[in-house]
């Protein structure tokens, strides 16, 4: 904020105490949690590309959940994780769950055990799912994952070693998997099962990402990736699309009003600077 | 340390790693796949050893700021820094299940996460007056910016679904036609630069590699 005084109204308008924006937008984001407004969300094209990469294939299909998820960002992708797990358990397919960032053990851990558990879908650990635990693969890793599983993670999460686990009898490498979903937190990630997974293999592949890392997964879609999530948004659209309700809605009714005060401020600064430069205000660059 | 040791045994080590994943990629023996995957594998080892060379890196960093502002508030920050590491290798150590256990998911849950959540909720303000303070259209580049973040976010948004049906298709056309257009040539782009840096950096030839020895 600029330290001299503003004197026309333009400069006042560009000179607002950010307390106020801050105390507006806290409000804003309050309101549709006490008050949902529960509006109607249209599901777009990637998030149907994405639940019928799942529904397309045959039940007891194997796929591999590449799961980097974050703590500090799980709002963001919540609804996408749970309305996944729900589906592939629907739909019977047998799933590899492998963590690549340190949060996502004790992520998925929560998930599995209280929040989407596989038992009530009539699924035995070892039969119908593994989890492989957490170990820093990175992109060589993705790469050593898709070649040699064994190489990665000789042992479960619970220390059996591969080679006991009923499932995992013929399993060894890539071409045991039927598809991949990649979930990541860093937008750029978006190319490591492109190069690792689909270029090498021609592996059916789809990602799930923040909300921000959209516009970096979209060039890959349709033709590396069948289908991508976003963000909070596209979770809803996949709860709403899949017909499993969850969080998602509730993070979409906080976006609704949680926006508006974002377009006030940008509009407010837009306008102060506009009246600034063509108004005879004082300054006529941006600094 | 030597010349050799320092700049040409790295460049060496690489230049022949390098090479060899080249050849596991682009033909079909047999003896480049196991390479391939031995090397891989080790470098999830080597990525497990470089957590351990963080927190010598951290301490490192900790004592120096220490020396540079020895007040009482900085020892603070340093000790809470050992303080919670300590507190997680206890949890994660001394109970039955290690990092499964109960314990080490109660401090997880509810001191990491929700620190490192409120830490992103925060940043909610900062873009808020962020978009009031720079986000300003002052240029073709900066509109080009405004129109297709605005429309992108506007089409995610319930709100604007409803009361504003057509930014829907539109904010689909801009995420999957300008926007895929102009990312693939990014990434084209990208990978031709990427390609110039590896053969040079194979060669020793790489400015960078000169200027960090």
């Amino acid at each position: 904020m600029s330290k001299d005084k503003p004197v026309t109204f333009w400069e006042k308008l560009g000179n607002i105490d950010y307390r106020w924006l801050y105390a507006l937008s806290l409000v804003f984001t309050i309101i549709p949690i006490l008050q949902p407004l529960g509006l109607p969300v249209q599901v777009s094209e990637p998030t149907i590309g994405y639940c019928d990469a799942i529904n397309n294939l045959q039940p007891g299909s194997v796929v591999a959940v590449s799961f980097g998820s974050s703590l500090a960002l799980l709002d963001e992708q919540e609804a996408q994780y749970l309305a996944t797990w729900k589906i592939l358990f629907q739909k019977h397919m047998k799933v590899i769950f492998y963590c690549t960032y340190a949060d996502s053990a004790l992520i998925l851990q929560k998930h599995l055990g209280s929040k989407v558990k596989p038992e009530d879908y009539g699924y035995t650990y070892g039969e119908d799912y593994v989890w492989l635990g957490y170990a820093p693969l990175g992109e060589a890793g993705e790469a050593s994952f898709a070649q040699n599983i064994r190489g990665v993670y000789p042992k479960d999460q619970f220390d059996t070693p591969l080679d006991e686990i009923p499932m995992m009898k013929n399993i060894n490498d890539q071409s045991g998997i039927d598809l991949l979903i990649f979930t990541y937190t860093s937008c750029t990630d978006v190319e490591w099962p492109v190069r690792q997974w689909v270029v090498p293999y021609k592996k059916p592949t789809i990602v799930a990402t923040l909300g921000c890392c959209g516009p970096m997964a979209a060039p890959y879609y349709p033709t590396q990736i069948q289908g991508f999530l976003s963000g909070s948004g596209m979770g809803t659209e996949l709860e709403v699309y899949s017909g499993n309700p969850g969080p998602g809605a509730m993070m979409s009714d906080a976006k609704n009003l949680g926006i508006l005060p974002f377009l006030l401020f940008f509009l407010l600064g837009n306008v102060s600077y506009l009246g600034k430069r063509y108004a005879g205000g004082k300054s006529k660059e941006v600094k | 340390m030597s010349l050799f040791v320092r700049k040409q045994l790295p460049i060496i080590i690489a230049s022949i790693l390098g090479i060899l994943m080249i050849l596991a990629y682009f033909t079909t023996f047999d003896i480049f796949a196991q390479f391939k995957g031995i090397a891989t594998s080790w470098v999830v080892i080597v990525s497990a050893v470089t957590v351990a060379m963080g927190f010598v890196y951290m301490t490192n960093a900790q004592i120096k700021m220490y020396q540079m502002n020895k007040t009482p508030l900085q020892l603070a920050y340093t000790l809470t820094t050992y303080v919670f590491f300590g507190a997680f290798m206890i949890a994660g150590l001394a109970y039955k299940g290690d990092v499964n256990s109960p314990e080490y998911q109660w401090w997880f849950q509810n001191i990491y996460g929700n620190v490192s959540a409120t830490i992103y909720a925060v940043m909610y303000f900062t873009l808020a007056s962020s978009a009031y303070r720079t986000f300003v259209i002052s240029s073709i580049e900066s509109e080009a910016l405004v129109l297709g973040g605005m429309i992108y976010t506007l089409r995610q948004i319930p709100l604007f679904q409803v009361y504003m049906p057509w930014i829907v298709p539109l904010g689909e056309w801009f995420l999957l036609v300008p926007n895929v257009g102009g990312s693939r040539g990014a990434v084209i782009a990208a990978a031709f630069a990427a390609l110039v840096v590896g053969i040079r950096t194979l060669w020793g030839k790489e400015v960078t590699l000169e200027v960090s020895s």
